[in-house]
């Protein structure tokens, strides 16, 4: 496997293709990480000719390995002034192994304000100036691009929002269907790929082929065992396929913790209406598909396709996230308008849940009602208009908090809190508090053991437990964010010890290693010390690592309790 | 005693209940009732794996149940981004 590098400060962009080097056993997050902590200035401006965009698929990626699509995308981020990892699903990791490149990064950034396309396939790479493209939504982007290029590739691309350099910009992933609708969501990695010209990176992998094991019977065998262990998994073999991800609306709200009216209160009087039950049952009526693979070599198939009123294609079906943030937050309780948001989001590439956060925001500024879909759906089309308001909210919750004069600011590093409240899950509070991606449940999902009961069961709402739980999680996710694996297979790996054994099996029989689960964790933690050691020398500290006040002093109905875990405890979460 | 009760994630009765405006289930008992004896009455088609009393998960069968009681159960369920 190799690193492509471009630099796009000179006229004619420069291609390079290196070994790994000292990068070698690295991949995913963690070679993202790496390579943004050791080669970018901390200090650097996000947007400047000395970031770099790094795109990196998995251990196992491009391999026949179930689940192995993932792709990570790191930078500097725009949003948080910290280092960034977002993840996306879809084709592209997978096409991106198949062509030999274990990392694809951008540098520099061009002189004037052209804007390029770049093609790749098994004979190389070309960098290609393109004015045509300039502008446009995501969706009509890649129609332009499959009249030109086909329709058996993977696109990873930028919307209007990336261009115009937003904070909260995503970059988006094609699917199966090529549609862009899987998005490296989070920290505004859309804005620095849009920093560096490039609108679209195009990934053709004809006339390649699967990555080989090193011990391909074994390998064969362990990939065997891993999807027979996510199958039989309840989580990953039946809820999360039947009802996708929108499955947790009800149990959120029920247990009282759904962030409602700008994290004002813990449940939803419209949560029913928009909930997964009911967003399967309307997507099979209207002809849509609840159960679907966002990339291929999917066994769980959590995504879906969610169809208009006329049975007509209206967007990827809304994830729980997306429809807690643009719904239940803004008090907003109509999945047609929450999918029609969805799909503002996608085409102009932006972040669901900080453009749900940010509209809560608005919300609470009185710029408009909580409730008003309407509305919020305006807000959308502001921020891909560019006009004034929309690039203020296009910058996210902390830049809308402060041009409007919002005192109650859901986000930590600048970031916005996804759609668990911290005060009735005390465990992702921690882990929102002390990640280097500033507020992501992702990154620690201790919802799993605080609610769902996967892997054990620790209070919610008390303190007590809740460091060393999201410090574990924060290690495996790092380790699992850098196979290339959905981090849903952690549901499995959590209960039942042989998936667990079934994926190291994988990765060893490919690798020729023997690693175990000593290594995994040495492996998870290397990922977060490059991670902390860039946002130490980028000048993060202790204090950075906290929640905003309101979250400590404001009661949270229904069960009206605060965030109680002590500072001095959360420092000790790194100090393994 | 009267007690409400909630039903998600494909969990059904495959009983006939009195049911609120929003169809969840009304149980009514003149006797002591357990959460372990309610959802044995309730003749589910799933045994319920999250079960929550008042807003809090209650991992324990034995614990009484008290009128106005409102009881949400779930099957193995997740998600997240």
């Amino acid at each position: 496997m190799k690193i492509l590098r471009i630099n796009m400060s000179t006229d004619e962009p420069t291609v390079k293709v290196e070994d790994l080097g000292e990068y070698e056993g690295l991949a995913g997050r963690a070679l993202t990480s790496a390579i943004i902590s050791k080669e970018v200035d901390p200090l650097c401006h996000p947007l400047s000719a000395d970031n770099k965009i790094v795109f990196a698929c998995g251990l196992l990626g491009g391999t026949a390995a179930a689940m192995s699509g993932r792709l990570s995308v790191g930078c500097k981020s725009p949003l948080t002034g910290g280092i960034k990892e977002a993840n996306a699903g879809g084709q592209a990791g997978q096409v991106m192994g198949r062509l030999g490149y274990a990392a694809i990064v951008l540098e520099g950034k061009p002189k004037g304000d052209d804007t390029y396309k770049i093609y790749i396939n098994k004979d190389g790479v070309r960098v290609i100036k393109d004015n045509s493209i300039k502008m446009l939504p995501n969706y009509d982007l890649i129609e332009k691009i499959k009249q030109e290029f086909g329709e058996k590739i993977a696109c990873i691309s930028v919307g209007p929002a990336g261009e115009m350099k937003m904070s909260a910009a995503s970059v988006a992933v094609t699917d199966m269907e090529l549609r862009p609708t899987r998005h490296a969501g989070r920290g505004g990695v859309g804005a620095v790929m849009g920093s560096k010209g490039v609108k679209v990176i195009v990934l053709d992998d004809a006339g390649t082929t699967i990555r080989q094991p090193k011990d391909p019977e074994a390998f064969k065998d362990a990939n065997k065992r891993f999807v027979a262990g996510l199958q039989k998994h309840p989580v990953t073999g039946q809820g999360l396929p039947a009802y996708g991800t929108n499955v947790l609306t009800n149990i959120i709200n029920e247990v009282g913790a759904y962030p409602t009216y700008n994290f004002k209160e813990g449940r939803f009087a419209g949560a029913r209406k928009i909930s997964g039950e009911v967003e399967a049952e309307l997507e099979k009526q209207r002809g849509g598909n609840p159960t679907h693979g966002c990339h291929r070599g999917c066994v769980i198939r959590c995504s879906g396709i969610y169809h208009d009123k006329d049975g007509h294609y209206l967007t990827k079906q809304p994830e729980y996230e997306t429809v807690w943030a643009l719904g239940g937050n803004c008090g907003i309780d109509d999945l047609d308008k929450i999918a029609m948001m969805d799909f503002l989001c996608d085409n102009y590439g932006v972040d669901t849940i900080e453009m749900g956060a940010t509209i809560g925001v608005a919300m609470e500024a009185g710029l408009l009602k909580f409730g008003d879909a309407d509305g919020a759906i305006n807000l959308l089309h502001e921020v891909g208009k560019g006009t004034h308001l929309g690039r203020i909210i296009g910058n996210g919750a902390a830049f809308t908090g402060k041009a409007f004069g919002v005192e109650r600011v859901p986000v930590v590093k600048g970031q916005a809190l996804p759609a668990y409240d911290p005060r009735a899950v005390q465990g992702v509070g921690v882990t929102y508090a002390t990640s280097p991606m500033g507020a992501d449940h992702t990154a620690g999902y201790s919802i799993a053991l605080n609610v769902l009961k996967t892997g054990g069961f620790v209070d919610p709402l008390k303190p007590e437990g809740q460091v060393d739980l999201s410090r574990n999680l924060q290690i495996a996710t790092a380790f699992i964010d850098s196979t290339g694996m959905c981090l849903f297979i952690a549901f499995a790996l959590l209960d039942q010890p042989e998936t667990n054994q079934a994926l190291l099996d994988m990765i060893n029989s490919f690798y020729g290693w023997s690693m175990t689960d000593k290594e995994v964790v040495e492996y998870g933690k290397k990922v977060l010390k490059f991670e902390r050691d860039f946002n130490a020398r980028a000048g993060f500290t202790k204090q950075h690592d906290r929640l905003p006040r309101f979250f400590y002093k404001e009661p949270f109905p229904p069960h009206n309790v605060v965030f109680m875990v002590k500072d001095e405890e959360l420092d000790q979460l790194f100090n393994w | 005693m009267k007690v409400i009760v909630k039903l998600f994630g494909g969990l059904t009765t495959l009983k006939d209940f009195q049911k609120t405006e929003e169809g969840d289930i009304i149980f009514e008992t003149s006797e002591p009732l357990t959460l372990g004896d309610l959802i044995t009455s309730l003749s589910l088609n799933k045994k319920p794996f999250i079960i929550i009393l008042n807003g809090i998960i209650q991992n324990e069968l034995s614990v009484s149940l008290k009128d106005g009681d409102e009881i949400s159960l779930f099957p193995p369920i997740a998600g997240g981004k």
